[in-house]
Protein backbone atom coordinates (compact mmCIF):
# COMPACT_ATOMS: atom_id res chain seq x y z
CA UNK A 1 0.00 0.00 0.00
CA UNK A 2 1.27 3.46 -0.88
CA UNK A 3 1.21 6.31 1.60
CA UNK A 4 -2.14 7.07 3.06
CA UNK A 5 -4.09 9.99 1.64
CA UNK A 6 -5.68 12.58 3.82
CA UNK A 7 -9.27 11.61 3.16
CA UNK A 8 -8.65 7.99 4.03
CA UNK A 9 -6.89 9.06 7.19
CA UNK A 10 -9.81 11.14 8.33
CA UNK A 11 -12.23 8.36 7.52
CA UNK A 12 -10.03 6.05 9.54
CA UNK A 13 -9.90 8.43 12.49
CA UNK A 14 -13.63 8.92 12.26
CA UNK A 15 -14.11 5.16 12.47
CA UNK A 16 -15.73 5.19 9.03
CA UNK A 17 -13.23 3.20 7.04
CA UNK A 18 -14.55 -0.18 5.83
CA UNK A 19 -12.82 -2.99 7.68
CA UNK A 20 -10.75 -4.21 4.72
CA UNK A 21 -9.27 -0.79 4.09
CA UNK A 22 -8.76 -0.25 7.74
CA UNK A 23 -6.67 -3.38 8.09
CA UNK A 24 -4.56 -2.36 5.09
CA UNK A 25 -4.05 1.11 6.50
CA UNK A 26 -3.07 -0.17 9.90
CA UNK A 27 -0.54 -2.58 8.54
CA UNK A 28 0.96 0.16 6.38
CA UNK A 29 1.12 2.63 9.22
CA UNK A 30 2.80 0.03 11.43
CA UNK A 31 5.72 0.01 9.00
CA UNK A 32 5.77 3.61 7.82
CA UNK A 33 7.03 6.21 10.21
CA UNK A 34 6.01 9.12 8.00
CA UNK A 35 2.44 7.88 7.94
CA UNK A 36 2.43 7.34 11.69
CA UNK A 37 3.37 10.94 12.12
CA UNK A 38 0.59 11.94 9.73
CA UNK A 39 -1.92 9.93 11.70
CA UNK A 40 -1.00 11.84 14.82
CA UNK A 41 -1.11 15.18 13.02
CA UNK A 42 -4.49 14.49 11.54
CA UNK A 43 -5.80 13.19 14.82
CA UNK A 44 -4.80 16.47 16.42
CA UNK A 45 -6.58 18.33 13.64
CA UNK A 46 -9.75 16.29 14.10
CA UNK A 47 -9.69 17.06 17.80
CA UNK A 48 -8.93 20.70 17.19
CA UNK A 49 -11.88 21.08 14.86
CA UNK A 50 -14.25 19.44 17.26
CA UNK A 51 -12.96 21.61 20.10
CA UNK A 52 -13.58 24.71 18.04
CA UNK A 53 -17.06 23.52 17.21
CA UNK A 54 -17.77 23.02 20.88
CA UNK A 55 -17.43 26.76 21.29
CA UNK A 56 -20.44 27.21 19.08
CA UNK A 57 -22.85 24.92 20.83
CA UNK A 58 -26.11 26.32 22.06
CA UNK A 59 -26.87 25.93 25.72
CA UNK A 60 -28.46 22.56 25.94
CA UNK A 61 -31.90 22.48 27.41
CA UNK A 62 -33.68 19.34 28.42
CA UNK A 63 -35.39 17.73 25.48
CA UNK A 64 -39.02 18.84 25.58
CA UNK A 65 -41.52 16.03 25.97
CA UNK A 66 -42.26 14.28 22.74
CA UNK A 67 -45.98 14.66 23.34
CA UNK A 68 -45.57 18.37 22.89
CA UNK A 69 -44.37 17.79 19.37
CA UNK A 70 -47.03 15.21 18.76
CA UNK A 71 -49.77 17.69 19.41
CA UNK A 72 -48.39 20.35 17.17
CA UNK A 73 -47.99 18.75 13.75
CA UNK A 74 -51.02 20.40 12.25
CA UNK A 75 -49.24 23.65 12.52
CA UNK A 76 -46.31 22.56 10.49
CA UNK A 77 -47.47 23.01 6.94
CA UNK A 78 -47.97 26.69 7.50
CA UNK A 79 -44.38 27.48 8.07
CA UNK A 80 -43.16 25.90 4.94
CA UNK A 81 -42.83 28.69 2.51
CA UNK A 82 -42.73 32.41 2.63
CA UNK A 83 -44.30 32.51 -0.79
CA UNK A 84 -47.19 30.55 0.61
CA UNK A 85 -47.46 33.00 3.44
CA UNK A 86 -47.82 35.76 0.93
CA UNK A 87 -50.55 33.96 -0.88
CA UNK A 88 -52.23 33.20 2.41
CA UNK A 89 -52.13 36.81 3.52
CA UNK A 90 -54.00 37.77 0.39
CA UNK A 91 -56.62 35.14 1.08
CA UNK A 92 -56.70 36.44 4.62
CA UNK A 93 -57.40 39.94 3.46
CA UNK A 94 -60.33 38.72 1.40
CA UNK A 95 -61.57 36.40 4.10
CA UNK A 96 -61.35 39.11 6.71
CA UNK A 97 -63.92 41.12 4.85
CA UNK A 98 -66.41 38.30 5.13
CA UNK A 99 -65.60 37.83 8.74
CA UNK A 100 -66.11 41.46 9.59
CA UNK A 101 -69.37 41.42 7.73
CA UNK A 102 -70.50 38.57 9.93
CA UNK A 103 -69.08 39.98 13.11
CA UNK A 104 -72.21 41.69 14.29
CA UNK A 105 -73.65 38.53 15.63
CA UNK A 106 -70.78 38.18 18.02
CA UNK A 107 -70.57 41.82 18.89
CA UNK A 108 -74.01 41.68 20.34
CA UNK A 109 -72.64 39.11 22.69
CA UNK A 110 -70.10 41.43 24.09
CA UNK A 111 -71.55 42.80 27.31
CA UNK A 112 -70.86 40.53 30.21
CA UNK A 113 -68.64 40.27 33.18
CA UNK A 114 -66.43 37.33 34.07
CA UNK A 115 -65.06 35.13 32.75
CA UNK A 116 -62.88 37.27 30.64
CA UNK A 117 -61.69 36.48 27.22
CA UNK A 118 -58.57 37.60 25.59
CA UNK A 119 -57.08 37.52 22.19
CA UNK A 120 -55.33 39.61 19.67
CA UNK A 121 -56.58 40.90 16.44
CA UNK A 122 -55.10 39.62 13.28
CA UNK A 123 -51.53 40.32 14.29
CA UNK A 124 -49.77 38.85 17.29
CA UNK A 125 -48.32 41.05 19.94
CA UNK A 126 -46.21 43.50 18.10
CA UNK A 127 -43.13 44.28 20.10
CA UNK A 128 -43.01 47.75 18.69
CA UNK A 129 -46.52 48.39 19.86
CA UNK A 130 -46.15 46.91 23.30
CA UNK A 131 -44.47 49.81 25.11
CA UNK A 132 -47.37 52.06 24.26
CA UNK A 133 -49.90 49.68 25.72
CA UNK A 134 -51.78 51.37 28.50
CA UNK A 135 -50.63 49.86 31.73
CA UNK A 136 -49.40 46.79 29.97
CA UNK A 137 -47.90 44.63 32.64
CA UNK A 138 -44.45 43.25 32.14
CA UNK A 139 -43.81 39.58 32.16
CA UNK A 140 -42.61 39.80 35.69
CA UNK A 141 -45.64 41.72 36.82
CA UNK A 142 -47.74 39.06 35.36
CA UNK A 143 -46.04 36.41 37.34
CA UNK A 144 -47.16 37.70 40.68
CA UNK A 145 -50.62 38.44 41.90
CA UNK A 146 -51.57 41.99 42.44
CA UNK A 147 -54.16 43.59 44.59
CA UNK A 148 -54.58 46.24 41.98
CA UNK A 149 -55.91 43.59 39.75
CA UNK A 150 -59.55 44.35 40.09
CA UNK A 151 -59.11 48.06 39.69
CA UNK A 152 -57.06 47.54 36.61
CA UNK A 153 -59.58 45.22 35.17
CA UNK A 154 -62.32 47.70 35.75
CA UNK A 155 -60.31 50.50 34.27
CA UNK A 156 -59.39 48.47 31.29
CA UNK A 157 -62.91 47.41 30.73
CA UNK A 158 -63.91 51.02 30.69
CA UNK A 159 -61.23 51.83 28.14
CA UNK A 160 -62.22 48.88 26.11
CA UNK A 161 -65.82 49.70 25.99
CA UNK A 162 -64.93 53.12 24.77
CA UNK A 163 -62.72 51.63 22.17
CA UNK A 164 -65.35 49.23 21.11
CA UNK A 165 -67.90 51.94 20.80
CA UNK A 166 -65.51 53.87 18.66
CA UNK A 167 -65.79 50.98 16.24
CA UNK A 168 -62.47 49.33 15.91
CA UNK A 169 -63.20 47.41 12.77
CA UNK A 170 -59.95 45.59 12.62
CA UNK A 171 -61.09 43.11 15.12
CA UNK A 172 -62.86 40.05 14.00
CA UNK A 173 -65.35 37.59 15.35
CA UNK A 174 -65.57 35.60 17.43
CA UNK A 175 -62.56 37.20 19.02
CA UNK A 176 -63.67 40.56 17.85
CA UNK A 177 -63.12 43.57 19.94
CA UNK A 178 -61.19 41.81 22.53
CA UNK A 179 -58.70 42.90 25.00
CA UNK A 180 -55.99 41.54 26.41
CA UNK A 181 -53.92 42.93 28.74
CA UNK A 182 -53.06 40.21 30.95
CA UNK A 183 -55.05 40.72 33.98
CA UNK A 184 -52.50 40.30 36.58
CA UNK A 185 -51.34 37.23 37.59
CA UNK A 186 -53.24 34.26 38.07
CA UNK A 187 -51.64 31.96 40.53
CA UNK A 188 -51.51 28.76 38.65
CA UNK A 189 -52.29 25.68 40.62
CA UNK A 190 -51.59 22.98 38.16
CA UNK A 191 -47.90 22.40 37.88
CA UNK A 192 -48.27 21.33 34.30
CA UNK A 193 -49.85 24.62 33.45
CA UNK A 194 -47.37 26.54 35.53
CA UNK A 195 -44.66 25.32 33.25
CA UNK A 196 -46.52 26.72 30.36
CA UNK A 197 -47.30 30.12 31.74
CA UNK A 198 -43.86 31.47 31.95
CA UNK A 199 -42.62 34.07 29.64
CA UNK A 200 -45.19 36.76 29.34
CA UNK A 201 -44.68 39.15 26.53
CA UNK A 202 -46.25 42.50 27.12
CA UNK A 203 -49.58 42.29 25.40
CA UNK A 204 -50.18 44.43 22.41
CA UNK A 205 -51.92 47.72 22.78
CA UNK A 206 -54.33 46.72 20.10
CA UNK A 207 -55.96 44.00 22.11
CA UNK A 208 -59.29 44.57 23.66
CA UNK A 209 -61.54 42.87 26.08
CA UNK A 210 -64.64 41.10 25.15
CA UNK A 211 -66.67 38.95 27.37
CA UNK A 212 -68.49 36.21 25.65
CA UNK A 213 -71.99 36.77 26.78
CA UNK A 214 -74.61 34.54 28.21
CA UNK A 215 -76.35 34.89 24.92
CA UNK A 216 -74.17 31.88 24.23
CA UNK A 217 -76.23 29.11 25.81
CA UNK A 218 -74.71 26.33 27.78
CA UNK A 219 -74.67 23.01 26.06
CA UNK A 220 -73.59 19.53 27.02
CA UNK A 221 -70.78 17.47 25.63
CA UNK A 222 -73.00 15.55 23.28
CA UNK A 223 -74.43 18.70 21.73
CA UNK A 224 -70.95 20.08 21.35
CA UNK A 225 -69.93 16.92 19.61
CA UNK A 226 -72.89 17.17 17.27
CA UNK A 227 -72.05 20.75 16.33
CA UNK A 228 -68.37 20.03 15.84
CA UNK A 229 -68.73 16.62 14.31
CA UNK A 230 -66.06 15.47 16.70
CA UNK A 231 -65.12 15.67 20.35
CA UNK A 232 -64.53 19.19 21.61
CA UNK A 233 -60.95 20.03 22.50
CA UNK A 234 -59.48 21.53 25.62
CA UNK A 235 -56.52 21.61 27.94
CA UNK A 236 -55.75 18.25 29.43
CA UNK A 237 -56.14 17.75 33.16
CA UNK A 238 -57.90 21.06 33.71
CA UNK A 239 -61.42 21.32 34.97
CA UNK A 240 -63.95 22.26 32.34
CA UNK A 241 -66.35 24.88 33.71
CA UNK A 242 -68.83 24.82 30.93
CA UNK A 243 -69.33 24.39 27.24
CA UNK A 244 -71.37 26.89 25.31
CA UNK A 245 -72.28 27.58 21.73
CA UNK A 246 -72.65 30.66 19.61
CA UNK A 247 -76.16 31.85 18.78
CA UNK A 248 -75.73 30.63 15.21
CA UNK A 249 -74.74 27.17 16.50
CA UNK A 250 -71.50 27.18 14.57
CA UNK A 251 -68.95 27.91 17.24
CA UNK A 252 -68.45 26.04 20.48
CA UNK A 253 -66.53 27.53 23.36
CA UNK A 254 -65.01 25.37 26.05
CA UNK A 255 -64.25 27.29 29.21
CA UNK A 256 -61.67 25.94 31.58
CA UNK A 257 -60.36 27.35 34.84
CA UNK A 258 -56.64 27.48 35.45
CA UNK A 259 -57.52 28.87 38.84
CA UNK A 260 -60.45 30.66 40.40
CA UNK A 261 -59.85 33.84 38.46
CA UNK A 262 -58.31 32.63 35.27
CA UNK A 263 -60.64 31.22 32.72
CA UNK A 264 -59.32 30.07 29.40
CA UNK A 265 -61.73 29.98 26.51
CA UNK A 266 -61.27 27.73 23.55
CA UNK A 267 -63.40 28.71 20.60
CA UNK A 268 -63.72 25.90 18.16
CA UNK A 269 -65.50 25.16 14.97
CA UNK A 270 -65.24 22.61 12.21
CA UNK A 271 -62.65 23.70 9.74
CA UNK A 272 -64.56 24.32 6.56
CA UNK A 273 -63.50 27.53 4.89
CA UNK A 274 -60.28 28.53 3.24
CA UNK A 275 -60.31 31.81 5.08
CA UNK A 276 -59.85 29.89 8.28
CA UNK A 277 -56.62 28.47 7.01
CA UNK A 278 -55.45 31.83 5.92
CA UNK A 279 -56.17 33.33 9.28
CA UNK A 280 -54.18 30.66 10.98
CA UNK A 281 -51.23 31.52 8.81
CA UNK A 282 -51.70 35.21 9.44
CA UNK A 283 -51.76 34.71 13.17
CA UNK A 284 -48.89 32.32 13.10
CA UNK A 285 -46.51 34.42 15.10
CA UNK A 286 -49.02 34.75 17.91
CA UNK A 287 -50.43 31.36 17.22
CA UNK A 288 -53.75 32.20 18.68
CA UNK A 289 -55.51 30.02 16.22
CA UNK A 290 -54.60 26.48 15.45
CA UNK A 291 -56.00 23.38 13.88
CA UNK A 292 -56.54 20.42 16.09
CA UNK A 293 -57.70 17.51 14.04
CA UNK A 294 -60.59 18.83 12.03
CA UNK A 295 -61.23 21.76 14.32
CA UNK A 296 -60.07 25.27 14.05
CA UNK A 297 -59.38 26.43 17.60
CA UNK A 298 -58.86 29.93 18.93
CA UNK A 299 -57.78 30.62 22.44
CA UNK A 300 -58.55 33.45 24.81
CA UNK A 301 -57.83 34.12 28.44
CA UNK A 302 -56.44 36.70 30.83
CA UNK A 303 -52.82 35.70 30.47
CA UNK A 304 -50.08 36.88 28.19
CA UNK A 305 -50.12 36.16 24.51
CA UNK A 306 -47.10 34.03 24.97
CA UNK A 307 -48.82 31.92 27.56
CA UNK A 308 -51.86 31.60 25.36
CA UNK A 309 -49.64 30.33 22.61
CA UNK A 310 -48.20 27.71 24.82
CA UNK A 311 -51.55 26.68 26.17
CA UNK A 312 -52.86 26.43 22.66
CA UNK A 313 -50.17 23.92 21.86
CA UNK A 314 -51.40 21.73 24.68
CA UNK A 315 -54.93 21.57 23.39
CA UNK A 316 -56.22 18.15 22.53
CA UNK A 317 -59.54 16.35 22.33
CA UNK A 318 -61.19 16.21 25.74
CA UNK A 319 -61.28 12.71 27.16
CA UNK B 1 -46.56 4.38 11.41
CA UNK B 2 -43.50 6.39 12.26
CA UNK B 3 -41.61 3.37 13.50
CA UNK B 4 -39.61 4.69 16.40
CA UNK B 5 -39.91 8.42 15.92
CA UNK B 6 -40.16 9.05 19.64
CA UNK B 7 -36.89 7.22 20.00
CA UNK B 8 -35.32 9.17 17.15
CA UNK B 9 -36.60 12.27 18.83
CA UNK B 10 -34.86 11.53 22.11
CA UNK B 11 -31.61 10.62 20.40
CA UNK B 12 -31.50 13.23 17.72
CA UNK B 13 -33.16 16.32 19.12
CA UNK B 14 -30.07 17.84 20.77
CA UNK B 15 -27.95 17.18 17.69
CA UNK B 16 -30.57 18.72 15.46
CA UNK B 17 -30.76 21.81 17.67
CA UNK B 18 -26.99 22.11 17.55
CA UNK B 19 -26.97 21.74 13.79
CA UNK B 20 -29.63 24.39 13.42
CA UNK B 21 -28.02 26.71 15.92
CA UNK B 22 -24.89 26.83 13.82
CA UNK B 23 -26.96 27.92 10.91
CA UNK B 24 -29.37 30.40 12.43
CA UNK B 25 -27.22 31.45 15.40
CA UNK B 26 -30.18 31.81 17.70
CA UNK B 27 -30.64 29.08 20.30
CA UNK B 28 -34.34 29.61 20.78
CA UNK B 29 -35.03 29.73 17.10
CA UNK B 30 -32.97 26.60 16.63
CA UNK B 31 -35.16 24.78 19.12
CA UNK B 32 -38.30 26.02 17.45
CA UNK B 33 -37.10 24.85 14.09
CA UNK B 34 -36.02 21.49 15.46
CA UNK B 35 -39.46 20.94 16.94
CA UNK B 36 -40.98 22.03 13.71
CA UNK B 37 -38.89 19.49 11.84
CA UNK B 38 -40.06 16.72 14.15
CA UNK B 39 -43.63 17.86 13.81
CA UNK B 40 -43.28 17.54 10.07
CA UNK B 41 -41.71 14.14 10.42
CA UNK B 42 -44.82 13.03 12.27
CA UNK B 43 -46.90 14.07 9.33
CA UNK B 44 -44.65 12.77 6.58
CA UNK B 45 -43.47 9.59 8.27
CA UNK B 46 -40.27 9.35 6.23
CA UNK B 47 -38.43 6.05 5.91
CA UNK B 48 -35.16 7.33 7.22
CA UNK B 49 -36.36 9.73 9.86
CA UNK B 50 -32.99 10.94 11.03
CA UNK B 51 -31.61 11.71 7.60
CA UNK B 52 -34.90 13.26 6.58
CA UNK B 53 -34.88 15.51 9.63
CA UNK B 54 -31.50 16.96 8.77
CA UNK B 55 -32.53 17.59 5.20
CA UNK B 56 -35.65 19.40 6.34
CA UNK B 57 -33.71 21.27 9.01
CA UNK B 58 -31.13 22.41 6.47
CA UNK B 59 -33.89 23.71 4.23
CA UNK B 60 -35.62 25.50 7.06
CA UNK B 61 -32.35 27.04 8.17
CA UNK B 62 -31.72 28.30 4.67
CA UNK B 63 -35.12 29.95 4.49
CA UNK B 64 -34.54 31.32 7.94
CA UNK B 65 -31.15 32.74 6.99
CA UNK B 66 -32.64 34.56 4.05
CA UNK B 67 -35.33 36.01 6.22
CA UNK B 68 -32.85 36.96 8.92
CA UNK B 69 -30.62 38.67 6.38
CA UNK B 70 -33.55 40.77 5.30
CA UNK B 71 -34.38 41.69 8.86
CA UNK B 72 -30.80 42.47 9.71
CA UNK B 73 -30.68 45.07 7.03
CA UNK B 74 -33.51 46.85 8.76
CA UNK B 75 -32.17 46.32 12.23
CA UNK B 76 -28.75 47.74 11.56
CA UNK B 77 -30.44 50.95 10.64
CA UNK B 78 -32.24 51.11 13.95
CA UNK B 79 -29.79 49.72 16.40
CA UNK B 80 -26.41 51.01 17.45
CA UNK B 81 -25.02 48.01 19.32
CA UNK B 82 -26.12 48.62 22.88
CA UNK B 83 -25.63 44.96 23.72
CA UNK B 84 -21.87 44.71 23.70
CA UNK B 85 -21.46 47.77 25.87
CA UNK B 86 -22.82 46.70 29.21
CA UNK B 87 -20.35 44.91 31.40
CA UNK B 88 -20.17 41.14 31.21
CA UNK B 89 -18.03 38.76 33.22
CA UNK B 90 -14.64 38.19 31.68
CA UNK B 91 -15.12 34.55 30.88
CA UNK B 92 -18.37 35.39 29.22
CA UNK B 93 -16.59 37.86 27.01
CA UNK B 94 -14.03 35.20 26.21
CA UNK B 95 -16.72 32.72 25.35
CA UNK B 96 -18.45 35.30 23.22
CA UNK B 97 -15.25 36.24 21.46
CA UNK B 98 -14.45 32.65 20.78
CA UNK B 99 -17.92 31.96 19.52
CA UNK B 100 -17.71 34.92 17.20
CA UNK B 101 -14.35 33.76 15.88
CA UNK B 102 -15.42 30.21 15.31
CA UNK B 103 -18.53 31.43 13.62
CA UNK B 104 -16.46 33.69 11.38
CA UNK B 105 -14.13 30.80 10.63
CA UNK B 106 -17.07 28.57 9.71
CA UNK B 107 -18.27 31.27 7.37
CA UNK B 108 -15.04 30.97 5.46
CA UNK B 109 -15.61 27.34 4.55
CA UNK B 110 -17.29 26.50 1.29
CA UNK B 111 -20.95 25.65 1.82
CA UNK B 112 -20.33 22.01 0.99
CA UNK B 113 -17.39 21.64 3.37
CA UNK B 114 -19.28 23.42 6.12
CA UNK B 115 -22.35 21.28 5.63
CA UNK B 116 -20.36 18.07 5.82
CA UNK B 117 -18.54 19.21 8.92
CA UNK B 118 -21.69 20.32 10.73
CA UNK B 119 -23.48 17.12 9.85
CA UNK B 120 -20.57 15.04 11.08
CA UNK B 121 -20.43 17.02 14.27
CA UNK B 122 -24.16 16.43 14.70
CA UNK B 123 -23.53 12.72 14.75
CA UNK B 124 -24.37 11.71 11.20
CA UNK B 125 -22.40 8.86 9.64
CA UNK B 126 -20.47 9.12 6.38
CA UNK B 127 -23.30 7.28 4.67
CA UNK B 128 -25.85 9.72 5.97
CA UNK B 129 -23.71 12.71 5.06
CA UNK B 130 -23.23 11.30 1.57
CA UNK B 131 -26.97 10.82 1.16
CA UNK B 132 -27.66 14.32 2.34
CA UNK B 133 -24.98 16.24 0.49
CA UNK B 134 -24.92 14.21 -2.69
CA UNK B 135 -21.20 13.62 -2.27
CA UNK B 136 -19.79 10.18 -2.94
CA UNK B 137 -19.20 8.29 0.26
CA UNK B 138 -15.54 7.95 -0.64
CA UNK B 139 -15.25 11.73 -0.82
CA UNK B 140 -16.53 12.44 2.66
CA UNK B 141 -13.18 11.83 4.37
CA UNK B 142 -11.44 14.23 2.03
CA UNK B 143 -14.18 16.80 2.42
CA UNK B 144 -14.03 16.62 6.20
CA UNK B 145 -10.24 16.78 6.20
CA UNK B 146 -10.36 19.94 4.12
CA UNK B 147 -13.14 21.44 6.21
CA UNK B 148 -11.31 20.81 9.48
CA UNK B 149 -8.07 22.21 8.16
CA UNK B 150 -9.71 25.35 6.83
CA UNK B 151 -11.66 25.86 10.01
CA UNK B 152 -8.52 25.70 12.13
CA UNK B 153 -6.58 27.90 9.74
CA UNK B 154 -9.30 30.52 9.49
CA UNK B 155 -9.66 30.58 13.25
CA UNK B 156 -5.93 30.95 13.81
CA UNK B 157 -5.65 33.65 11.17
CA UNK B 158 -8.36 35.68 12.87
CA UNK B 159 -6.69 35.10 16.22
CA UNK B 160 -3.35 36.39 14.99
CA UNK B 161 -4.98 39.30 13.25
CA UNK B 162 -6.72 40.20 16.49
CA UNK B 163 -3.53 40.05 18.45
CA UNK B 164 -1.67 42.22 16.01
CA UNK B 165 -4.32 44.81 16.38
CA UNK B 166 -4.32 44.49 20.13
CA UNK B 167 -0.59 44.93 20.37
CA UNK B 168 -0.70 47.85 18.00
Amino acid sequence: MSHVDEGTLHAYLDGELPSGERAALESHVAQCEACRARVNEERALVERASTLLRAVRPLEHPVPPFEQIRRAPKRSPWRVRTSFAWAASIVLAVGLGYYIAGAGVYRRASQMAEPTNVAVQNRPADKAAAPSAPSAPSARDEARPSTRARQEVAERRRLTNEREESGDTQNRAPLAGIVATATPAPVIDSSAMAKVIVRGAAPAASMQRQDAADTWPRIDRQTAKTILGTDPVGLPDIATLQIRRSPDKKVVVVEQALDSRTVIQLFQQPNTNAAGYAFSEGARGGRLARFVGNLRVEIGGPVSVDSLNRLLELVRPLP
Amino acid sequence: MPDDIAEVYRNTYPALVRFLYRKVWDAERAEDLAQEAFARALVHKPDNTRGWLFVVAANMARDEARRAARERRHLTLLKSEPDAVHSAPEEEIDANTQRTRVRAALDQLTPRDREALLLWDSGLSYDEIAAQTGLARGAIGTTLARARRRLAEAYDAAQEGGQHVARG
